[in-house]
């Protein structure tokens, strides 16, 4: 499992938080809790992301409009209590793919010597 | 849930009070509810849920970068480190709440006492049979009982100069029960002022009634009963409004001890005055303890008790339009 400032490993993960964020958000709009379980099923349970990392990206993203977010009521099970939903904008499948093309990339030149 | 409100709180207690740091600390928030409540319901124990919400809330330097704050949580580290604010625990400010509650009743009876002590002599003087003697000996009694107080809570009070000389702060669930305590005592102390401020401006009623009154009129036992009446309508009157602003005093001044500009100082009371105007501030500093210094000597060296409390309204008249020219010459000092 990995869990961030543990090792070399979070380094090179964190530059991806942005990409994982937006892969999520790319099927449907979602809040901060149901992104970060969604990260951790995804992984496999193997990546867990910390609070202030996910709100961080949330805010950063935001600032140079790869996402927006928006007021909602938390789904059918909803309490009627509000939550702040985030959605990708094209700006941000754009940048979306230019990770996934960096990361392809990485992987190959990584590959090569391991 | 209330020991995660408390670890956020405390996380953000020294950022500046801004729009986007409150936007963080509220989705930080509700990211944290979300997932306690989840583990809860997945059979977790409150002490599980709170560890494991805890332990993935990461940490601030982080988001402070990410929100443009990283210059002011440095700034904040190294103020701290130059100078450590004294910690008020709850403990601390519950001793210090008791405190002012004592202080308010014992310097409310001494002032009160002050007051009466006039009685004395002029129930001596209007009551046949009882001695002049009693009468000043009653009166000295009084000022000597009024003096022991004041001297023994002055006494208790240098335990807590530190409130006032060092940097101190409270952290967020002291400051929260400090504020509910105010809240909670924000109707006693409006109608303790209104009763107080009531019986000083009737307190002559006594006074008309016994004048009107033909079977007392024109006999000396009757004035010295109307003057009695005053100082006492006085005296309780002054106690009330002493009463309550101390005590209320002691809220604020545990409320104020954060600073105001960030998310641990959201309680801390909006109205401080300040007076730019060093001359000013000096003035209105000095301007009470002056006026008790002469409705005392004025009231000793005339003993005319019944005539002396006019300074006090008198008083308040004159400090509310110092105020109004000191303040409109400083807003034009800033307007220049």
């Amino acid at each position: 499992m990995i869990r961030e400032n543990e090792g070399i490993s979070s380094d090179v993960i964190r530059g991806y938080n942005d990409t994982m964020i937006l892969c999520i958000l790319r099927r449907e709009p979602s809040y901060g809790y149901e992104i970060s379980k969604q990260i951790r099923s995804l992984s496999n349970e193997k990546y867990i992301i910390k609070e202030t990392t996910l709100y961080s990206a949330f805010s950063r993203m935001e600032k140079n409009g790869f996402i927006e977010s928006f007021e909602a009521d938390k789904g059918l099970e909803g309490n009627g209590k509000k939550r702040t939903y985030y959605r990708i904008t094209p700006a941000g499948e754009n940048y979306y793919n230019e990770k996934c093309e960096e990361w392809k990339l990485t992987k190959e030149v990584v590959d090569s010597f391991v | 849930m209330e020991t995660i409100k408390n670890y956020l709180e405390t996380m953000f207690a020294n950022l500046p009070n801004t729009a986007e740091v409150l936007r963080a600390k509220r989705e930080l928030g509700q990211m944290m509810e979300d997932k306690y409540n989840e583990l809860i319901s997945e059979g977790k124990s409150e002490n599980e849920a709170v560890g494991a919400v805890i332990a993935d809330f990461g940490n601030l330097d982080e988001l402070a970068e990410d929100l443009g704050l990283k210059k002011e949580v440095e700034e904040e580290r190294a103020l701290m480190e130059a100078s450590p604010r004294r910690f008020i625990g709850l403990d601390e400010a519950k001793t210090y709440i008791r405190f002012t509650a004592m202080r308010a009743l014992g310097i409310g009876i001494a002032v009160a006492l002050c007051i009466l002590c006039a009685t004395g002599p002029i129930m001596a003087d209007g009551i046949p049979g009882i001695p002049g003697a009693l009468g000043v000996i009653a009166l000295f009694g009084m000022l000597v009982v009024a003096i022991a107080i004041f001297i023994l809570i002055g006494t208790a009070g240098d335990s807590w100069k530190h409130l006032d000389k060092e940097l101190c702060s409270i952290d967020y669930s002291t400051a929260n029960y400090v504020n509910n305590e105010r809240e909670r005592f924000k109707f006693n102390h409006a109608a303790e002022l209104t009763i107080g401020i009531i019986l000083c401006a009737a307190c002559w009623i006594p006074a008309a009634v016994l004048g009107e009154s033909r079977m007392l009129s024109a006999s000396r036992f009757a004035d010295s009963l109307s003057a009695v009446m005053l100082l006492v309508f006085v005296a309780v009157g002054v106690f009330l409004i002493i009463h309550s602003s101390l005590i209320m005093g002691g809220y604020e001044k545990l409320l104020k001890l954060n600073d105001r500009d960030t998310v641990g100082g959201s309680y801390v009371p909006e109205f401080t005055e300040r007076y730019s105007n060093q001359a000013a501030g000096t003035v209105l500093k000095y301007y009470w303890p002056t006026v008790r210094a002469i409705y005392l000597i004025w009231s000793f060296l005339t003993f005319a008790w019944w005539r002396t409390w006019i300074i006090w309204p008198l008083a308040a008249v004159i400090h509310s339009i110092i105020k109004g020219v000191v303040k409109t010459a400083d807003n034009e000092e800033v307007a220049k």
